[in-house]
């Protein structure tokens, strides 16, 4: 499963940081999540697509072998 | 997520303190006891009859050891999210394989007497296989944000 998150953490203007924090979670995550090293839980996926105001599909999409 | 069945992020310190506690311990009664204290330990004496001076100290010890393990294994971490939790239970798994990996090779491998050392290292060596592999990838996620 790859995201968008790097580009609409861009569009958006806010940091790892700032993203970790609105999410209730750490830095850490927020980075294994961009570079594919951690899918997040349905509930951490819906929460940050909510921080971008956008469908959970639109930042998430399903690879090819998922 | 939350996650239950944690201690309080500072009790791993107390954790650190207690294993000191009994690193201390274990020094001065080894110094002022020498040999006998240690056959004492090791159950080959009649000083390992059940509450006696040498088992009261086993129990004292080995408690003091486990608790310190414990807190320090168990304790949450300054941020305990989701993928923490996922950590946690991988080491967990890891240190299950690792544990049952050296008590088969401590069984092929040992005989008579060598049994007692077998319990004693084993009350503690899953947990340390837990905490060592558990803060080697905690060590190397926060590397990664470099």
């Amino acid at each position: 499963m790859k995201n968008t998150i790097r580009i609409e953490r861009a569009i958006k203007d806010i940091t790892q940081a700032d993203l970790a924090e609105r999410v209730g979670v750490s830095r850490q995550t927020i980075n294994s999540i961009e570079t594919n090293r951690y899918i997040p839980s349905s509930v951490l996926a819906l929460k940050i697509a909510r921080v971008f105001n956008k469908p959970v599909e639109e930042i998430f999409i399903l690879e090819e072998g998922d | 997520m939350r996650s239950r069945y944690l201690f309080p992020y500072r009790s791993r310190f107390l954790g650190f303190l207690l294993i000191l506690a009994h690193i201390v311990i274990m020094y001065i009664w080894r110094r002022g006891f020498h040999v006998d204290a240690d056959r004492e330990l090791h159950g080959i004496s009649d000083g390992m009859a059940l509450f006696s001076r040498g088992h009261l100290f086993f129990i004292a010890t080995s408690l003091l050891v486990l608790a310190g393990l414990f807190l320090i294994a168990f304790s949450k971490e300054k941020v305990e999210d989701e993928q923490i939790a996922q950590l946690r239970l991988d080491s967990l798994r890891w240190a299950i394989y690792f544990y049952y990996l050296t008590l088969v090779l401590s069984i092929v491998f040992t005989s008579g007497i060598d049994y007692v050392d077998i319990l004693r290292i084993n009350t503690w060596v899953p947990l340390l296989f837990f905490i060592v592999r558990f803060r080697w990838v905690i060590f190397r996620l926060n590397r990664s944000l470099v």
